[in-house]
């Protein structure tokens, strides 16, 4: 009899945690030699690694090509036990639609698991963050009998929503975001069924991309599937059952034992969010983060309340899994990444919250709001972890987006519909004994890379006017973050092409500061229509703008019709030679900027990393500018003038609050916020 | 010893349970209460800390002050930036270490000594 409701599953993606241990699972382990489940595990993860790298090898999309991807290897009840991958949020939430195949397919007559089948699924509900993010996986099957899972999910840029390129900034319910598919069997007998593969191809703006990506997961999964059958045969099907579980054990209590040597307390952060969707307003996620003993807990009670009409709402467990971008990047970094890890963590969410998110409502931009979050995981963590894990301490990476998305004709006429890969070039936080590396990664994607711009430009109808560090992207401090990307891209050779923007920061900066050091500017779009800009490059007009800072200081003699715009932003019809200019964030500052190394900032001002009025106005240094010789003796003075002159004009808390407190936003901005400044969600008594 | 470093600017000296400046040893208040009540407080002009670069517009550099404001807290005795905030008009100052003092001082007994 089926199983299926024709609804949601709401009980499955409670599932987080790993399943019960099986008897099978147990006796397995119990046999299983320490060194050969050392060699055992290094092997599987070689095998996930293998993966990863095909898939991206494979794969048309940009975010698959270069980088965002994850690659897993699941127990049979859909634990994921090893997992390659830079995107942390998927080695704990790729268990959700394995466990919805595991429960409702595999004693469905109708559809049923067996050797060769082969499963894709995109719908956030069950994979987590948003539906750009599409998995596929197979079972593994060794004489009959199911060992494992292999999986991989990655982010294809289209998803056929009402608008292109993977984010609908407009949504008004999920019925505008395209194609949101709970796991369903897309191949049998090691064939893809064309008559699927078609019905996707329809529901696309960019068929052919999706269609590669699909094959490309599938390649990569049967390779993988070959690799862990050879193993099965060396050492045996329980061994590898065995040994599967085993990891997730070890994973568990690694965590808990690490967790025991921070200190325990409450670590607060307020989050607020500036983006709604297409236009602006203000929300808040109040992290709490409880540590007492071995254990972790989340508490996110008292954000704002679920939009009904707007798309910045994101499915708790969407939520959770970039909690863990922190935990196994940073504070466990040295465990294995899996969904074992949540064994040290418990989390409470208030109900009919925008983190919370439930029936029909958009959760297009659920990613902005996810790593809004995690910014307060990583304030919080940075606390936590300084007394007795100092060099866990790292200021936050950039924790927005600024992503140009696009759709139309390519210079080939042909369609494409995607994202630019800037956002995984932003800088790294600032940690206590070093500044953020620069243009390094995108925190939740920590191993992807922004590609060339001329790859980019191969198959884009997009010229690159410049791609570098930006100056002004990053939080200054005795550290500074690293410095993030600041680019400009000029429309060239379509008849018909879109842009839009996707990220948020435009009102509200996405990233705070640590100890005293500062957190980035907002960010926006700039957009020229009509710009004269190909024939000043056709003259060879050497003051073309070549880097960011060069388009605000009076130098650009580009013209044309000059418009700001929110970064947050749907897609609008452009012209051949249209410009459009942004930077993706850099890493905020740690420490106060009073304590910088001068020598730094000097090496910095002359390779362009640090703005001149900065140097002299945040890090109050004091040099000459024609030799560019520092004056140590008047850094000295001028930065103790700066300190007496904070002890002038500081005021006592007290006395600061009384009147700080009178205040408040205007009311326009605080539609969707709830109750200010407490909006009062709480969560669900168990 | 009885210091233990606890944030780049903060000590805790646990023989008297207050909360210390790392830079110049000032003794700000209770460990058990929120360290920002001994600061100095100021909220900063944003185009001082965040240039706009771009004039007259609703978007730019500059976060906008009917969204953001930053509150920066200084050690009244040298003036040391401890922290800053980056906040809406008027939302409460934020609490954000509470730290189990009890259990902070028994594991520090056990392990016999403090380290700064």
């Amino acid at each position: 009899m089926s199983r299926i409701s024709y609804s949601r599953d709401e009980e499955v993606v409670q599932r987080m945690r790993p399943e019960p241990m099986t008897e099978t699972e147990k006796n397995a382990q119990d046999q299983i030699d320490d060194v050969e489940f050392e060699i055992f595990k290094h092997k599987m993860h070689m095998i996930g690694l293998e993966g990863k790298e095909t898939t991206m090898k494979l794969g048309a999309s940009t975010a698959m090509r270069f980088g965002d991807v994850a690659f897993g290897i699941f127990t049979a009840q859909g634990d994921l036990s090893v997992c390659a991958t830079g995107i942390y949020h998927h080695a704990v939430l790729g268990q959700i639609p394995l466990k919805y195949i595991v429960k409702h397919w595999v004693d469905e007559p109708s559809v049923g698991v067996s050797d060769g089948d082969s499963f894709f699924y995109n719908d956030p509900y069950y994979a987590g963050v948003h539906n750009a993010d599409m998995g596929l996986a197979v079972p593994v099957f060794h004489e009959g009998r199911l060992i494992c899972f292999i999986g991989a999910a990655v982010h294809t840029g289209e998803c056929g929503g009402s608008e292109p390129g993977g984010t609908v900034t407009a949504a008004k319910s999920k019925y505008d975001e395209g194609m949101l598919i709970p796991p369903i069997k897309i191949g049998e007998n090691y064939q893809l069924k064309e008559d699927l593969l078609n019905m996707f191809a329809a529901m696309n703006r960019d068929p052919r991309t999706m269609i590669l990506d699909i094959k490309a997961r599938l390649a990569a999964t049967r390779i993988a599937q070959r690799r862990v059958l050879d193993v099965v045969e060396e050492k045996g099907a329980d061994f590898v059952i065995g040994g599967l579980r085993k990891i997730l054990s070890m994973t568990g209590e690694a965590a808990r034992k690490k967790i025991s040597q921070l200190n325990d307390g409450i670590y607060r952060q307020p989050r607020f969010l500036d983006t709604l969707g297409e236009d602006n307003g203000l929300l808040k996620i109040d992290v709490t983060v409880i540590k007492k003993g071995d254990k972790i807990t989340l508490n996110l009670e008292n954000s704002s309340p679920m939009l009904m009409d707007r798309p910045a709402n994101s499915y708790y467990q969407g939520v959770v899994g970039l909690a863990m971008v922190y935990f196994c990047g940073w504070l466990f970094h040295d465990i294995p990444t899996n969904n074992g890890l949540l064994e040290a963590i418990d989390w409470k969410f208030p109900d009919g919250s925008f983190i919370n998110a439930k029936g029909d409502v958009a959760t297009s931009i659920a990613p902005l709001v996810q790593i809004t979050f995690t910014h307060g995981m990583f304030q919080c963590g940075a606390r936590m972890t300084y007394s007795t894990m100092p060099d866990r301490s790292v200021a936050s990476w950039f924790s927005g987006f600024s992503i140009p998305t696009f759709g139309g004709l390519n210079q080939f006429g042909d369609p494409v519909a995607d994202i630019t890969p800037e956002i995984n070039a932003t800088g790294c936080g600032a940690r206590v004994d070093m500044d953020g590396v620069d243009a390094a990664g995108a925190f939740f994607a920590t191993m992807a890379d922004c590609s060339d711009v001329e790859t980019t430009e191969s198959d884009r109808p997009l010229l690159y006017g410049f791609r570098n560090f930006f100056s002004g992207s990053y939080g200054h401090g005795k550290q500074r973050g690293g410095a993030g990307l600041g680019f400009s891209l000029i429309i060239h050779d379509t008849p018909f092409f879109m842009m839009g923007s996707h990220g948020g920061g435009s009102k509200f900066p996405t990233t705070q500061g640590l100890f005293g050091g500062y957190g980035l500017p907002s960010l926006f779009v700039r957009k020229v229509s009509g710009s004269n800009i190909k024939a000043l490059m056709g003259n060879s007009d050497v003051s073309l703008p070549n880097r960011l800072s060069n388009v605000y200081d009076g130098s650009n003699p580009e013209e044309g019709k000059v418009s700001f715009a929110n970064i947050s932003s749907v897609v609008s019809p452009v012209r051949d030679g249209d410009t459009y200019s942004s930077y993706a964030g850099g890493g905020a500052g740690l420490g106060d900027a009073l304590e910088r190394d001068p020598i730094s900032i000097m090496k910095d001002l002359i390779n362009g990393l640090v703005s001149p009025w900065a140097v002299r106005n945040i890090y109050c240094v004091v040099y000459d500018e024609d030799s560019m010789r520092l004056d140590r003796i008047a850094t000295e003075a001028a930065r103790l003038e700066k300190r007496k002159a904070r002890i002038a004009s500081g005021i006592p808390y007290d006395k600061f609050v009384a009147e700080w407190e009178k205040q408040r936003p205007p009311a326009e901005i605080l539609t969707y916020y709830g109750n200010y400044p407490n909006p009062g969600t709480k969560a669900l008594e168990a | 010893m009885n210091k233990i470093r606890i944030t780049e600017y903060l000590d805790i000296d646990l023989s008297n349970e207050r909360w210390c400046c790392n830079r110049c040893n000032y003794e700000l208040n209770s460990a058990r209460d929120n360290y920002k009540k001994a600061c100095l407080v100021t909220e900063r002009n944003m185009a001082e800390v965040h240039p706009p670069m771009v004039e007259g517009e609703a978007f730019s550099f500059m976060p906008d002050s009917d969204y953001c404001r930053l509150i920066e807290f200084y050690c009244p005795s040298c003036g040391t930036m401890i922290e800053n905030e980056y906040i809406p008009p008027g939302h409460p100052l934020t609490h954000e270490i509470e730290l189990d003092i009890d259990v902070l001082k028994s594991r520090y007994a056990a392990a016999g000594d403090t380290a700064k």
